[in-house]
């Protein structure tokens, strides 16, 4: 028995057309690319003040310290009291962070504080971190409060 | 043997010759098969999927922190008691209840104060269109103890917002 040409033709193997998959990852990862706003271990996640119309500005500082204060337990609120910690370092006292400022200022006399405090803290804790720094005759103040959505 | 017996003489055949010739001994014209050129795309998206994976897991929508700057007079640190120049314009942030948004806005000397820092702008702007006042008039802001840090900030921003100059905070 003989075979015809068309019997014998083999079908073409199974291909998977991967450039519209390409396409798409492509374009969700550059999308993430450009979205992503890595932050840093010195930023310690809290809820920030959110003002209307905000005038925050986004500034690049050098020669700066943050210091976060946070609520000790953030589920108690208000009521469970608040630590502050020089950047992603741990947790301390007011007196502590204290004596930290005061090295810090005699190493570096035009060290700039940026205070990133929790929006629920009470200003009393607030104050009296400010009163501190005041003390140690640091000329810059700077909070940390979420700038407009526009240019979030 | 003469030389020219030796030489050579050039067989020149033809493309139909070299088909006989293969015909004669049974052969087949062996197709050249052409190698597909095709790019490996699989490690290309294996790195794709592991960036995307990454930028998924990692990305957070939050709105972007900035900062709101001030001097204070530092060279005497807060010991020294700053006399102001001419009257301020003190607002006054108190607590009225136990929810975060329960408070109330006083400035003193002036009645009508707006119940909201949205407002308190405009109303800061109206003071400073009457004698004696100006965007250097200094405003101090006090804020009871227990009023929450968000509301403190929300009067700086609103303060700033009207054009004020000169910002100061103050114990209640």
């Amino acid at each position: 028995m003989s075979y015809t040409r068309k019997e014998r033709h083999t079908p073409p193997p199974m291909a998977f057309n991967a450039t519209p998959l390409v396409d798409v990852i492509f374009l969700l990862t550059i999308f993430f690319m450009l979205v992503t706003r890595f932050s840093s271990a010195e930023q310690t996640p809290m809820e920030l003040p959110k003002p209307d119309h905000s005038v925050a500005e986004l500034v690049k500082m050098t020669d700066r310290v943050i210091v976060n204060c946070t609520l000790v337990d953030p589920q108690a609120g208000a009521a469970g009291g608040v630590m502050f910690a020089i950047g992603a370092n741990p947790r301390e006292s007011l007196g502590a962070i204290s004596d930290r400022l005061a090295n810090v200022k005699a190493l570096r006399p035009n060290i700039k504080v940026i205070i990133r405090a929790d929006r629920r803290l009470p200003y009393a804790d607030v104050r009296a971190l400010m009163r501190m720094i005041s003390r140690h005759h640091i000329e810059l103040l700077n909070v940390v409060a979420h700038v407009a959505e526009a240019e979030s | 043997m003469s030389a020219a017996t030796n030489k050579t003489t050039p067989i020149t055949l033809t493309r139909e010759d070299v088909r006989a010739m293969r015909a004669k001994r049974g052969l087949k014209r062996r197709r050249r098969r052409r190698l597909a050129t095709t790019v490996n795309i699989a490690p290309m998206i294996d790195v794709s999927f592991l960036l995307l994976i990454f930028f998924l897991v990692t990305t957070t929508f939050e709105r972007a922190e900035g900062i709101l700057s001030s001097s204070m007079p530092a060279e005497q640190g807060e010991r020294a008691a700053v006399a102001l120049p001419i009257s301020p314009i003190v607002v006054r942030i108190q607590k009225t209840g136990e929810m975060h948004e329960d408070f109330a806005i006083k400035i003193d000397r002036f009645d009508g104060a707006p119940q909201t820092f949205d407002a308190l702008p405009d109303f800061l702007r109206g003071l400073f269109k009457m004698p004696g006042f100006d965007e250097e008039t200094p405003i101090v802001i006090v804020a009871a103890n227990d009023v929450p840090w968000d509301h403190v900030v929300a009067c700086w921003n609103a303060v700033v917002r009207a054009g004020s100059k000169k910002i100061a905070f103050a114990e209640p």
